[in-house]
């Protein structure tokens, strides 16, 4: 069963094209055309919820004399977007060698302030990353506001006092919201409801009430008295990626698509893993890296070439430093190939 | 409390296989393949490309239960591949969709990263002044 990746039936003979019409710090906008639904689906399912993070998982409070609980705020605590550069190199606490957390797995981070004057705002500034991690900026609170303060934890009055410990590990956003990457993703078709997915309901008239999409103009309206086409699909998928801060959002797509690959070379290898006994066999494909842990053979500290022919380094071919991600940390092409 | 952990959603237990086959005797040339751990992220994909896929009479998947994340996806092929082929030939063919999806994000944003930093370098040009043309 030859499998040449390049050649791809007529149908596919393009693939998909990408038509980004905003990018900055905070989103990604992005047109994708020539694919089906469930492709464009898929990514943004997995860009919601499946793509690695750190957020504070555990802490230890040492003092509290504010007006909050304890509970309430290692809550607050938890949903506070860390910076998540570097996190390839983090190990899950679950599929780490130590008891319950180490500097290979975590990031701890304190707090302390005690209010001296009338009233004070502790807000993620005044979480500080302890020396030793892994990676320069990974678990560093994200600041994106003018005044440079990040977000709002609590509050102190006089002499009141919060002293704290946490610590922060590697998830994703399957098992706690915390670890989501994006604060949204925009994913709209068919502007104009050619395809009728939708119906649109109104006091009068559906058209005067709704309000155009912004893509209307990116297609064309149907006629005036145009049939109904039975055989029409959705194949342009308008997305808008918005980051939380943790990630850059360029960078959440790259790594969503990342990690579908994975998940699909884990079964790639596992449908296939008698076939390879007698030959062509150095598939050491990642029996899905990121999750099911435990596994025989993981010990790389990145993915040896999860499907292809062995041997040359791939999109997430060997050592977490040739990703796209890992490359060129943030920011940028780098020319992390991609199978 | 008797919640079970929200990892379970997505970990492996021990010993547990992502992916087992069952032959379905009920119809020629079908299986049934049993993912664990897994959602409608795999189920839809690949279940809508099997249908539009050569040699594929017949697709689809179901979750039985919201809470157990378990998927399975029914194939029956018209007998030149086995279920298994397919669906390994689907998923190859998706990787490369996905690589290719990548490489064009890539294209495209290093493009448009380039045109802003000449927008940055015009910018600056003019703001440096007339400098003798
Ligand atoms: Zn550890």
């Amino acid at each position: 069963m030859d499998y040449d990746p390049m050649a791809m039936d007529d149908s596919e003979s393009l693939g998909p094209v990408v038509k980004i019409s905003q990018a900055d710090k905070q989103r990604v906008k992005f047109e994708l055309s020539n694919a089906d639904i469930a492709f464009a689906n898929s990514l943004r399912r997995v860009m919601l919820a499946e793509i690695p993070t750190i957020a504070i998982d555990l802490v230890e409070i040492e003092e509290n004399s504010s007006v909050l609980a304890d509970e309430f705020i290692a809550h607050r605590l938890g949903l506070i977007p860390l910076s998540a550069e570097g996190v390839e190199n983090l190990l899950y606490s679950r599929e780490c060698d130590c008891d319950e957390y180490c500097e290979n797995c975590s990031v701890k981070l304190v707090l302390h302030a005690k209010c001296t004057g009338d009233e004070m705002s502790v807000s993620s500034r005044d979480l500080v990353p302890t020396a030793d991690r892994i990676s320069q900026n990974l678990g560093t609170p994200v600041i994106a506001d003018e005044d440079g303060l990040g977000s709002l934890i609590l509050k102190l009055r006089q002499n009141q006092e919060i002293k704290l410990e946490c610590i922060a590990k590697k998830g994703i956003a399957k098992e706690h919201a915390k670890w989501a990457p994006s604060a949204a993703i925009g994913f709209e078709y068919d502007p104009h409801n050619k395809l009728h997915h939708t119906d649109m309901w109104y006091e009068s008239d559906a058209k005067a009430e709704w309000p155009m999409s912004e893509y209307a103009d990116w297609e064309e309206p149907p006629q005036e008295g145009e049939p109904f086409d039975y055989d029409a699909v959705a194949n342009r998928f308008y997305f808008n990626v918005e980051t939380a801060g943790n990630i850059p959002p360029e960078t959440i797509v790259t790594e969503g698509i990342k990690v579908l690959q994975q998940k699909l070379a884990g079964l790639i290898h596992e449908l296939t893993e008698g076939d390879n006994e007698n030959g062509n066999g150095d598939y050491n494909g990642p029996r899905s890296p990121e999750f099911n842990g435990g596994g025989e053979g993981w010990q790389d500290p990145g993915y040896t070439t999860p499907y292809g022919n062995g041997g040359n380094q791939s999109a997430w071919g060997g050592g977490g430093a040739t990703t796209p991600y890992g490359q060129t940390p943030y920011g940028g092409a780098g020319q992390g190939g991609w199978q | 409390m008797n919640a079970p952990d929200r990892f379970e959603l997505f970990l492996l237990q021990d010993g547990e296989k992502k992916i087992t086959e069952k032959v379905f005797t009920g119809m020629s040339n079908t299986s049934d393949f049993i993912l664990m751990k897994e959602d409608h992220t795999l189920g839809n994909l690949l279940s809508e490309n099997l249908k539009q896929a050569p040699h594929v009479m017949m697709a689809g998947y179901k979750i039985a239960h919201p809470n157990v994340p378990e998927v399975m996806i029914r194939i029956q092929t018209d007998g030149t591949i086995t279920p298994r082929e397919a669906l390994v030939n689907i998923c190859k063919q998706l990787v490369a969709s996905y690589g290719q999806l990548g490489r064009e994000f890539q294209k495209e944003f290093a493009l448009r990263q380039y045109a802003d930093q000449g927008e940055q370098a015009g910018l600056n040009a003019q703001g440096q002044g007339n400098g003798g043309f």
